[in-house]
């Protein structure tokens, strides 16, 4: 199975696990709060949302705070491929598109990304190898548009101010303002108010506003994980520091760098607006990687990995005593390569 | 024309750079929108605290109505944690500021504050991760089994004469055979008598109103869409 068929499953699982458990009665909670009995692990931004509100330390939100945290530092933006129901929505949204609509937006990145990759060959002072087809291919005339500019990347960027407001609200009004209108607490919310219009014949306005709100969140303001979500602003937060399972290219089997071909395969693939291999052109960076392999799964010479630690030639700043821990581990990892390497070669 | 085009291409490469040198340095001019446009969405959506909305009948432990809003995320485990399913989401007819935040619904159980189910401990305080159905320290719940009141008050039952069934002389008595806390009184010795409520007596618990045959076919008085025993939150009088 694919990948990225493998993340719809389980998202798609998770979802509707969940929202059975919601009809049935059956205790797991939703996403905002999950959890059976005392036992719960809540929605960072709800525990943070409800603790500034009501000015008290709250066990259970602290704790799911700092076990999210923990989460977000190891695997970054995980749950955003993996567990998410917006993703799901998104698949869902590009599945009944038009064939033609599909296609000419495949083509619009396609053409961006290899645009950028042939402009970065190109300022390197390599002949690059496919070039001729840019003239037929690429709808961005370079020569009149002075090249793919790269994204000036801040410290913060829209969401950490959709963020803000959200906590800056919450603390003047006393209350978590932005789970009123939190996409994934209003997915449960619309199976449930749907679930009681037919099972209770409660007939209210909330069956039509509720899923319209999604709908205006996930449609009408584009891109909304990118530009707009502030729980993936949050993750962001902490998802910067991780250094584990993030995908790195090995460049002598990248195309770009090893045969001087233009490609930009794993920009175009990517969910999270991040170009790998020319990061400052993406308009995300690496910070936000949501571990979905979709980079991994597209590259043509499968020189993407997700290693558990992120290896040397990687460009990676990192503190004098941080090297030191890191080359120490990357020695314990090469002396399990060299004996695992023959032991995987006898498996195939 | 070849003129022309050279102009436009050279003003198209020019554009570019004088932009850039206008943009500014962290923040491009789209987050800058989406961050003021965000905020100012937000903060008006916190407004809605002062609009206030509908009282209503809290589960146990959020009688406290504004720790309530200021606690609760909406994450639905009371919904699921109820045994009785009395648990609903507030509608938007409420008011937006409680849309989707817990209310009970009596329509066809009642609350028994976990007597039966969990040894007296109502399981929606026990699940909420955000305190925002807490029982206070000093909290004793009633017990339908030895017909204390307690005094956690979800509402007072209230009896609307004009729909109720034992004002036409039809001898029902539904609500006062259902009440664990003999908080509904019958008046009047023959066989018809009238049901009042002791408002003192009375802790919210849903008994009567579950069990009221007022809007049952046969019964239905023209323009009632309320049984006639319903209990209002108190904060309502």
């Amino acid at each position: 199975m694919k990948t990225k068929n493998l993340r719809t499953f389980i998202a798609a699982a998770i979802f509707v696990v969940l929202a059975a458990g919601l009809i049935l009665g059956v205790s797991f909670g939703t996403l905002s709060g999950f959890g059976w009995g005392d036992f719960s692990l809540l929605c960072p931004l709800g525990a943070l949302g409800t603790m500034i509100a009501t000015k008290t330390m709250i066990p259970r939100a602290l704790i799911s705070l700092v076990a999210m945290i923990l989460f977000f530092v190891v695997l970054g933006r995980a749950f955003c491929a993996w567990a998410c129901p917006v993703g799901v929505f998104d698949r869902l949204r590009a599945f009944f598109r038009s064939p033609k609509k599909r296609k000419e937006l495949e083509q619009a990145k396609h053409d961006e990304m290899l645009a950028i990759s042939r402009q970065e060959l190109e300022a390197k002072g390599v002949s690059v190898k496919n070039a001729a087809a840019s003239e037929e291919g690429c709808t961005h005339n370079c020569m009149t548009c002075g090249g793919c500019k790269p994204v000036k990347h801040g410290k913060l960027d829209s969401r950490h101010a959709v963020l803000g407001g959200a906590l800056l609200s919450t603390a003047i009004f006393g209350f978590p303002v932005f789970c009123l209108v939190c996409p994934v607490g209003l997915t449960f919310a619309t199976v449930l108010v749907v679930w009681r219009l037919f099972s209770a014949g409660d007939v209210t306005w909330s069956v039509i506003l509720i899923p319209a709100l999604l709908v205006v969140e996930l449609v009408l303001l584009r891109k909304w994980c990118t530009r707009f979500c502030p729980l993936a602003g949050l993750m962001n937060l902490f998802s910067r520091f991780s250094k584990t399972w993030v995908p790195t290219i090995d460049d002598s089997k990248c195309l770009e760098t090893a045969k001087e071909s233009a490609c930009g395969r794993c920009a175009m693939a990517c969910e999270a607006d991040i170009n790998i291999r020319h990061p400052e052109f993406g308009e995300r960076t690496m910070a936000d990687c949501t571990r979905c392999r979709a980079c991994v799964d597209a590259c043509p010479t499968k020189a993407i990995s997700m290693p558990f630690l992120v290896r040397a030639g990687h460009k990676v700043t990192l503190a004098d005593a941080e090297q030191e821990v890191l080359e120490g581990v990357q020695q314990v990892e090469r002396s399990v390569e060299t004996v695992l390497n023959p032991l995987d070669k006898a498996g195939e | 024309m070849a003129e022309q085009k050279d102009v436009a291409a050279e003003q198209a490469a020019h554009e570019p750079s004088e932009k850039r040198a206008h943009e500014p340095m962290s923040m491009s001019r789209r987050s800058l929108f989406i961050g003021v446009g965000s905020t100012a969405a937000l903060l008006g959506l916190g407004a809605l605290r002062y609009a206030g909305h509908t009282p209503l009948n809290r589960p146990p432990g959020g009688q406290d109505e504004s720790a309530l809003v200021s606690a609760c995320i909406r994450c639905e485990r009371c919904y699921e944690a109820c045994p009785r399913k009395i648990i609903i989401p507030a509608s938007i007819e409420d008011g937006l500021l409680g849309m989707r935040s817990p209310q009970l619904d009596f329509s066809s159980n009642y609350c028994d504050f976990c007597r039966e189910e969990n040894g007296g401990v109502p399981l929606c305080t026990q699940v909420c991760p955000t305190n925002a159905l807490q029982l206070p320290a000093d909290a004793e719940l009633g017990n339908p089994e030895t017909g204390e009141r307690g005094n956690v008050i979800i509402g007072i039952a209230k009896i609307d004469e004009y729909s109720c069934l034992a004002f036409r002389d039809t001898g029902c008595r539904a609500c006062y055979d259902a009440c664990k806390y003999d908080a509904i009184r019958l008046e009047g010795t023959d066989t018809n008598p009238r049901v009042y409520v002791e408002a003192d007596k009375c802790n919210g618990c849903g008994a009567c109103e579950s069990v009221c045959k007022s809007l049952s076919a046969g019964s239905i008085v023209s323009g009632a869409t309320y049984r006639a025993i319903i209990v209002e939150p108190v904060e309502a009088e």
